[in-house]
């Protein structure tokens, strides 16, 4: 009997590319169409994907530690300087980009202290089958415990897409799925505005899933790592 | 791309919107039920993910089926039978045995979260937590003597279910507190004062108030736990062993004034909440060790962190009734408040 569920981390990293190339792709929409909202949400999610898919499987993993070091450590300050700006700009409250913020220093953590590795060592970050991380299991567990509540409020969210990633789709558009029924007629009228790309590929509930499966995966792996 | 125009005006600014009345669903109340009925979502994830696990999908005495035929012991021969007999199953299958767990949890969990399923998924997890409570915790040790709160005693997961109950949707006030707002003021007080009057009478029976007993609840926790809450487990043992009655006694005190404090003034109770989250806060930490999680082995929180979500909903809300459904005027999150991104 295997120790190590190796399909699970297999499925768990396909996920984990499969919300990167999403991601990647709702980028490169956003730049043909320069719609520029949520561009920073759409390269953290690339590049935590394709990190945390090469954690799930060692053989993945690619690049020096420090260089994804690095890259995290800029996406925290640049998420953490976010939330103060919507801090300032719309009064006391707990900004969504504080979550992205987390997820950045999580990603940041699990680089600066990672697990032991199971079937060879890589130069580069690989942590299947982790365990035995210096990572504070306490910590590990307060920040996967926050990304559960997130995937969780998140899946529960009547305002679908406009909180989490910075919706691709026109601010405007969302509206009726802000407001949940879409029943003055006016909703219904703006989401037709929304074009063919847009209504397959940035459809709100799209882009809350890949939050979700985001948080569920990095929650797991700190799990693991404890 | 393209995009389809239709003619219509793009709307005003955020900044417009916010600023003058507009009634969506972002001007309502925040519905507390549905606030804690999340948080429990939130545990049942937690729980999922815990069996995921490695050693979960292992067989042996430290596999998922070792931690089953555990619960076993001390209870009456034909309970202990129908646990190995679970445990003997997952012991033959434990990939797909434990695949089901944790799969039945993330069915639970997301379930809850999304509103057409809150209901069947309420249901799932109070059988669930009743089977888990027989199969999976031996009934919480009330029949061996050992279920004292301490330990998590009558089971953590029991409380899984009693959340479920109270937090059963419901049209209505959140007031005088959330749990009244499905079964009624007078039927979640009784519930409160029995739950917490069982939690008094566990204290006090069995080996809850023996010193060496609790002592070695304490050291059966410490391996593999991370080095500060390893330090704070030598003291917790170090004080069960000198004062454990004493200790037991306390709490069971403390159980019996948060019994009666539903009844008390709005005040008071809030005062005898606090006290008992405090408490239970100290023993899931420093007792409970977060149900062991932190070292690596555990399918799930242990019951402090159930009891402190459970007192949260007890809590009196103060202040004008609203008459919004699940209203709750001090909690009420302006839409200045709530920015977009």
């Amino acid at each position: 009997m295997t120790a190590t569920p190796s399909w699970l981390y297999h499925l768990f990293a396909l996920l984990m590319l499969a919300v990167a190339a999403y991601c990647l792709t709702l980028l490169i929409v956003s730049v043909k169409e320069r719609r520029m909202s949520g561009w920073d949400v759409d390269i953290a999610h690339v590049c935590m994907g394709v990190a945390m898919a090469g954690m799930f499987i060692t053989a993945w993993a690619f690049g020096p530690a420090w260089v994804w070091e690095l890259l995290f450590f800029v996406l925290m300050i640049w998420f953490i300087a976010r939330s103060i700006q919507s801090v300032q700009e719309f009064g006391m409250h707990l900004p969504h980009y504080a979550i992205h913020a987390l997820m950045s220093f999580a990603m940041l953590m699990m680089y600066v202290f990672p697990g032991a590795t199971r079937g060879g060592a890589s130069p580069s970050m690989g942590m299947s089958a982790v365990s035995g991380s210096r990572l504070d299991p306490g910590l590990a567990l307060l920040l996967a415990f926050c990304f559960f509540a997130s995937a969780i409020f998140t899946l529960a969210s009547p305002c679908k897409g406009t909180v989490h990633h910075g919706s691709h789709v026109p601010e405007w558009a969302l509206v009726g799925a802000v407001d949940g029924d879409g029943d003055d007629g006016s909703s219904l009228a703006t989401l037709t505005t929304v074009g063919t790309f847009d209504r397959i590929v940035a459809r709100p509930w799209l882009e809350d899933a890949s939050h979700v499966v985001m948080c569920i995966g990095m929650g797991l792996m700190l799990i693991l790592m404890i | 791309m393209t995009a389809t125009q239709v003619g219509v005006a793009p709307p005003p600014a955020v900044k417009e919107q916010t600023s003058g009345p507009r009634h969506g669903p972002r001007d309502r109340p925040r519905d507390l039920q549905r606030t804690f009925q999340l948080v429990l979502a939130t545990v049942w994830l937690l729980d999922a993910v815990l069996q995921l696990q490695p050693f979960m999908f292992t067989r042996g005495t430290n596999g998922f089926s070792g931690m089953l035929n555990g619960m076993a012991s001390g209870n009456p021969g034909w309970i202990a039978h129908t646990i190995r007999w679970n445990g003997t199953i997952v012991y033959h299958e434990p990939i797909v045995t434990d695949s089901l767990f944790a799969g039945v949890q993330f069915l639970i969990a997301f379930g809850i979260a999304w509103k057409r399923t809150l209901k069947p998924a309420l249901a799932l997890s109070i059988v669930w937590s009743l089977g888990v409570w027989w199969f999976g915790e031996g009934l919480g040790g009330l029949f061996s003597g050992a279920a004292t709160p301490f330990g998590g005693g009558p089971g953590g997961v029991l409380f899984y279910g009693l959340l479920a109950v109270l937090l059963w949707p419901s049209e209505g006030s959140d007031r005088p507190f959330v749990a009244a707002r499905t079964v009624g003021a007078r039927a979640a007080k009784a519930i409160w004062a029995v739950t917490w009057g069982v939690l008094t009478i566990l204290c006090l029976v069995g080996s809850g108030r023996q010193p060496q007993a609790l002592h070695d609840l304490v050291a059966g926790m410490n391996s593999g736990q991370p080095g500060w809450l390893a330090h704070l487990d030598r003291s917790t043992e170090a004080f069960f062993l000198h004062h454990g009655t004493s200790a037991a006694i306390g709490l069971a005190v403390v159980c019996a004034i948060t019994a009666l404090g539903v009844y008390l003034p709005p005040r008071v109770t809030q005062v005898t909440l606090v006290l008992a989250m405090v408490v239970f806060a100290a023993i899931w930490v420093a007792v409970q060790n977060f149900g062991g999680v932190l070292a690596g082995g555990a399918t799930d929180p242990n019951g402090g962190l159930l009891v402190v979500i459970l007192a949260l909903v007890y809590w009196p809300l103060t202040g004008p009734p609203s008459a919004t459904s699940g209203a709750a005027p001090d909690s009420v999150v302006p839409i200045e408040e709530v920015p977009a991104r």
